[in-house]
């Protein structure tokens, strides 16, 4: 009897500790993806308006003079 | 110590060079003879001879009056834009008072010679908020800095994968913001040359698949977490 409820709990703890494993990968991977974010078909819009913006010439690459 | 007289020593003096004594009498400095302390390094190296009223008031100094220092002569170097940049890279910043922000400012200039391949834009206050008014879903998460991958836009424009962003402002301490900046310009520097910039995204910054959960697992990831 004893040694069921042993293993039962053993069973508990393990699935809860991999559990906890799972969600903090997929926390951090959420907070990566969310830091470094691809840019792909979704933000179209959002780079075609940075664009607009080097090609009206309302945006100029940014440099100052370096003293050497 | 008796104070000096205003009339007698000229307000200031300038200091005496190496091998030059500021006990030095007036006597033997002889009219006409070459300089020896002070003067000006251009001049021909003879100094006018002092006029008898300038020696009678000042009996214990004579005061020689020093040109201006030489300026070090400043070369500037022009601006050249960069032949072939693959990247072009915006920084958009709305003025959040953010750790993210204040990290951003304190390196841009080293971020500016390290990024020196690529065509830098930076928005300014104005133009960034407007640029984020338009576009909601960025707000909060300025300062922003967006690559363009200029290669994969020359092929398909912006419908496919274009680049990529890198929101500082979801930092929330000056560690984590500095680190993830750190990251990027690695990445940046590193990945120039890439062929498939997309997949070394995933892969190398943003951890997916098993190798990168794994990686999460063995503490290698956190540096950009700040964990």
């Amino acid at each position: 009897m004893l040694d069921r409820f042993g293993e039962a709990i053993s069973v508990v703890l393990g699935a809860l500790a991999l559990a906890y494993l799972a969600y903090e990968i997929d926390r951090r991977k959420r907070k990566l993806r969310d830091l470094f974010h691809v840019l792909d078909g979704g933000e179209a819009d959002i780079s075609a308006d940075l664009l607009n913006m080097v090609e009206s010439g309302e945006l100029q690459p940014y440099f100052r003079e370096i003293r050497a | 110590m008796p104070k000096s007289l205003s009339g007698t020593k000229p307000p200031r003096r300038p200091r005496a060079r190496a091998g030059a004594s500021s006990k030095r009498p007036p006597t033997t400095q002889k009219p006409g003879a070459p300089l020896e302390v002070g003067g000006d390094p251009t001049a021909s190296g003879n100094f006018p001879a002092p006029q008898p009223a300038v020696a009678e008031t000042a009996t214990t100094e004579m005061l020689i009056e020093l040109p201006a220092r030489p300026g070090k002569a400043v070369r500037v170097r022009k601006y050249k834009p960069p032949a072939a940049p693959r990247f072009r890279i915006f920084i958009v910043d709305s003025g959040w008072n953010s750790v993210a922000r204040r990290v951003l400012r304190h390196n841009f200039a080293l971020i500016r010679r390290l990024h020196k391949e690529d065509l830098l834009y930076l928005l300014s206050r104005k133009k960034s908020l407007e640029f984020i008014r338009r576009h909601r879903s960025l707000i909060g998460r300025d300062p922003i800095i967006a690559v363009h991958d200029l290669e994969a836009m020359r092929g398909h424009g912006t419908t496919g994968f274009h680049g990529f962003h890198l929101h500082l402002g979801i930092m929330r301490t000056p560690r984590q913001a500095l680190i993830a900046r750190q990251d990027f310009v690695q990445f940046v520097a590193t990945h120039r040359r890439s062929e498939n910039l997309e997949a070394e995204i995933r892969t190398q910054l943003r951890r997916e698949g098993i190798v990168g959960a794994v990686e999460i697992l063995l503490h290698k990831a956190p540096r950009a977490l700040g964990g």
